[in-house]
């Protein structure tokens, strides 16, 4: 009877070992592709942590990012913390962030831009081959922007209009990203000491740092309103000068005028409006251009969704900017003609990052095709000495297509001149005087700019804006359009306006005009 | 007293011979990048005491089975391998004004073990000192038992160890042979009256009270060990021991299924009312939520057994034993993912397969023995064994929650080896007594 029963036993427990070894099996064998390729398997972190990776080189060949193997281990150091934001870190830690995440397949080694040469690698079964990146930013430009910026927070983003090459796109304040790639305790400490930091320094105020664009919105409004035909360069609305002292009541609230005392109250066109950047004139056309044609043209300049830059596989992704309240997401519907009538001055929900309102000057200075954007020029076979400067074999280029229309050609135009205007017009020159204008003009050729003062809660110093583009003569073709935010800097004309022209005027003097 | 020559012990074990010096050359090449004599030592002394174990059997004359100790002095080896190549500083001990390192002390233990082994298989003539005083074998549980509940210290968040000063103990492993030897007595004691016996409710077949009592009480002493000690692992390990043994006893597979269902029952009530069962449960059903806290263990267990694949990345060689500076527990409840991870599934399966062995011939033990007791207590032994491997193996590859029982002679830790030798010992002075009651002419 007991005998029988063991037998019985030794049936289960055979069972059930059997069982326990099916399902070691599976992690050992079925399983084992899947578990090695978790990003936290330290297999994976053992392999990445005496990995060769690509170098990254400014426009120039000046040397950015490079990593170096002693001992088997891998060092990645970073040149220059100016690029902390848009190059990232590669972290044994933390992982990888910005343009070294974006970009991890090919630095690593384990794609290469041409499919074919993958397959073979594959076939030969060839060890990871890293590739080198070249950008468009030119660190002479990029340490400029950021010396403007000083110890102040704030980002610039600058680009070539005419190809959508970022030719500097910096945000303070920085970081070191070399303490990050060491030892794992090393890069902890030094983490603990960036996010305890103040202004948060990891965050890239250029992608993803969204201000109310305040009056530098403007630009986009007229525009719109141009392009639309609700408005001409010559339209006045005609219960100005009064609502200028008085305020322009929309549905029971009234819009009121910023200080505008350098100026009396005039019956202002479009050039004279912008000049002294009057809410009230932009009000009346955000009411004319209508809600609809509002937000189709909002979504055409690129609002309401994010951005990429860069190609769609090795994007660096910009967050989205919104005409109305975020949280919808879709910009679908403004809540009413309050709210068309103040997001028309760069109010109410509007929120917009560096990079977006650099992209809306750019498309005004590129006759109303807007760029696309790109950071990195090209890639190259890696170069076995950085310090000495790239190689020679670029793998694959990356220039951008051709853009988007977004306005028309005689509508950019038009808004270049008002925008010329805006920096070099008699009333502009008298609204910005507690800026020097002659700060933000570029010296010997025709400016185009916007500043903004952008409002926030009471108490706070408000955000300085300044968008624009140079040289701006009609019928030239701009070499550098910018965007400058200085948190709480206060007016766009004191802070971010000077630094916008000078960081023109920088580029245009590199680049000898 | 007779010499038998115990040839086929003789045999298995001589593969040793080969198998752990290599082991402990391998690993060290594998550490140091060269060949030093200095890490021989210990397989030696490793050699040396299984050998000094096959002498008494053999000259004492013990007819016990001979597979038993080779099969064991395999396992062993191999844990000992791994062992010496973890970090010698993970656990050890000062004695005699000498600090051992862990794979050291471990040796020490096998020896402690082995003698006991020997005493117990070699001196056990009689086993009425288990049969008659069950009840105090009992007494002895329970008072092991309290104690832990009232003195446990409380180690990786289970209440397992008691602490006499310079020894710490866990009583868990004694307390398991009582329980078998007790359940052994009461079972055989039982049956012959019982057998058949047993009250319906409507389809149901119900335990008759000789058999639900124990059952209850036994299942109330589960539960309390779960939500005093937070032991899940011995507790599943002595319920499954007694529903093993109560199947033996009465060929009922529906005591097994109440029993489980009761269980189940209980362990759901537990996951709702106590939050560090209901986080064992949680990682268990998902590791990957929280892979650098809760989960931390399970997934890297996981990666290990990945990366070992089929052939493993060889002796030394694997990564586990590292990962986050030193892997929590690795010398004791994930042993097993570090061997797997360095032998690859083949050398788990070898361990397994050897596990299994042992299984097999502690039940041919119980079907050879001479009485109901003598083959309830081997059932109850061998499946102590076979279950804790199952156990731990199970929670290792996150078939079952994940629990801190040990792999029998493999995982660090005098206790559990000890408990472990115990459990050798007697099957087979089961076996031996068998032996000479089938011999003809025997006294």
């Amino acid at each position: 009877m007991i005998a029988t029963n063991v037998r019985r036993l030794a049936l289960y427990l055979l069972l059930s070992f059997a069982l326990v070894s099916a399902g070691l099996a599976y992690w050992q064998v079925v399983d084992a592709q899947a578990l090695a390729s978790r990003p936290d398997n330290p297999q994976l972190v053992a392999a990445r942590r005496s990995a060769p990776r690509g170098s990254i080189f400014d426009a120039r060949g000046k040397l950015l990012a490079s990593t170096e193997v002693v001992n088997g281990v891998a060092q990645r150091t970073y040149a220059d913390s100016a690029f902390s934001h848009v190059i990232g870190y590669a972290s044994l830690r933390f992982g990888t962030t910005a343009l070294e995440r974006a970009w991890d397949d090919l630095l690593a080694g384990r794609a290469d831009p041409n499919p074919l040469r993958d397959i073979v690698s594959d076939i030969l079964d060839r060890p990871p081959a890293p590739k080198d990146l070249i950008l468009t930013v030119d660190q002479r430009l990029q340490d400029f922007a950021a010396q403007r910026l000083g110890n102040r927070v704030g980002a610039v983003v600058a680009l070539d209009p005419r190809t959508g090459a970022i030719l500097a796109m910096t945000s303070t304040p920085t970081f070191d990203a070399s303490a990050l790639t060491g030892d794992s305790a090393a890069s902890a400490r030094a983490m603990e000491r960036i996010t305890a930091a103040k202004d948060d320094p990891l965050v890239d105020r250029t992608r993803q740092g969204r201000y109310p664009p305040g009056s530098t919105m403007k630009v986009f409004t007229a525009a719109a309103a141009l392009d639309a035909g609700a408005i001409t360069p010559s339209t006045t609305f005609k219960g100005q000068p009064r609502q200028e002292t008085e305020g322009f009541v929309v549905e029971g609230f009234r819009i009121t005028e910023h200080d505008l005392s350098p100026v009396q109250p005039a019956l202002w066109q479009l050039s004279e409006a912008l000049q002294v950047s009057s809410n009230i004139y932009f009000a009346h056309v955000g009411l004319e251009l209508g809600a609809d044609a509002f937000l189709d043209y909002a979504h055409r300049f690129g609002f309401c969704v994010g951005r990429r830059i860069g190609p769609p596989d090795h994007a660096l992704t910009v967050d989205a900017s919104y005409v109305t309240d975020a949280a919808d997401g879709d910009c679908s519907q403004f809540s009413d003609r309050v709210e068309v009538a103040s997001a028309a001055f760069g109010q109410a929900q509007v929120i917009a990052t560096p990079v977006q309102m650099a992209l809306i000057a750019a498309t005004i200075a590129n006759d109303g095709t807007m760029p696309d954007p790109y950071v990195v020029a090209d890639a190259r076979t890696h170069a076995a000495d950085p310090a000495a400067g790239p190689s020679d074999e670029v793998l694959q280029r990356y220039a951008s297509g051709g853009g988007t229309r977004v306005v028309s050609s005689q509508t950019a135009a038009q808004v270049r001149k008002v925008m010329v205007d805006a920096v070099e017009g008699q009333l502009g020159r008298l609204y910005a005087g507690q800026g020097d204008v002659s700060l933000y003009g570029v010296g010997d050729v025709q400016t185009a700019g916007k500043t903004g003062t952008a409002q926030r809660g009471a108490g706070q110093a408000p955000h300085s804006w300044f968008i624009g583009f140079a040289p701006a003569e009609p019928g030239g073709a701009p070499k550098i359009a910018v965007a400058v935010i200085v948190e709480g800097g206060g007016s766009g004309a004191g802070l971010a306006a000077p630094i916008g022209g000078q960081v023109m005027a920088e580029w245009l003097r590199l680049e000898g005009k | 007293m007779r010499i038998t020559w115990r040839r086929a012990e003789l045999a298995m074990l001589l593969p040793l011979l080969l198998l752990v010096p290599l082991g402990f050359v391998l690993t060290h090449v594998a550490e140091a990048g060269k060949l030093e004599p200095g890490p021989l030592g210990l397989a030696l002394g490793y050699l040396a005491i299984m050998a000094g174990a096959h002498l008494v059997l053999t000259l004492s004359g013990h007819r016990g089975d001979q597979l038993l100790l080779p099969v064991v002095a395999t396992i062993g080896g191999v844990g000992l391998v791994m062992l010496n190549r973890l970090p010698q500083d993970l656990a050890g001990t000062s004695a005699f004004g000498l600090q051992l390192g862990m794979a050291a002390t471990q040796l020490l233990w096998f020896g402690v073990g082995v003698v006991a082994m020997l005493a117990v298989a070699v001196g056990f003539r009689d086993d009425g000192l288990l049969r008659h005083y069950k009840y105090t074998w009992a007494a002895l549980g329970a008072a092991l038992l309290l104690a832990t509940f009232v003195f446990g210290k409380e180690v990786f968040g289970a209440r397992l160890w008691i602490d006499l000063g310079p020894v710490q103990f866990q009583p868990g492993e004694f307390i398991k042979i009582v329980l078998v030897v007790f359940i052994a007595g009461y079972l055989a004691e039982n049956r012959a009256l019982l057998t058949g016996a047993s009250a319906r409710i409507g389809p149901i077949s119900i335990p008759p009270l000789p058999y639900l009592l124990p059952m209850l009480a036994i299942f109330v002493m589960v539960m309390l060990m779960v939500v005093v000690l937070k032991d899940l692992g011995t507790a599943l390990l002595f319920f499954g021991i007694f529903l093993t043994m109560l199947f033996v006893a009465t060929g009922r597979r529906s005591y097994v299924l109440i029993g489980l269902i009761l269980f189940v029952a209980g362990s759901f009530v537990a996951y709702q009312l106590f939050g560090h069962v209901r986080a064992r449960v949680d990682v268990w059903l998902n590791p990957f939520a929280d892979p650098s806290g809760a989960g931390y263990q399970t997934v890297h267990a996981l990666y290990a057994f990945g990366r070992g694949g089929l052939f493993g990345e060889g002796l030394g060689q694997g990564l586990l034993p590292s990962v986050g500076g030193s892997f929590p527990a690795v010398q004791t409840d994930f042993i097993f993912a570090a061997t797997a991870e360095e032998l690859g599934l083949v050398g788990a399966f070898g361990l397994l397969a050897l596990a299994l062995l042992l299984v097999f011939r502690g039940l041919r033990i119980a079907m050879l023995a001479h009485d109901d007791f003598s083959a309830m207590l081997a059932v109850g032994l061998t499946t102590s064994l076979g279950l804790q491997t199952l156990i731990i193996v199970a929670g290792n590859a996150k078939l079952i929650p994940l629990t801190g029982v040990t792999f029998p002679f493999v995982s660090y830790g005098g206790s559990s080896l000890l408990a472990s030798f115990l459990v050798i010992g007697l099957l087979l002075s089961i076996s031996h007594r068998a032996a000479r009651v089938a011999e003809p002419g025997a006294p």
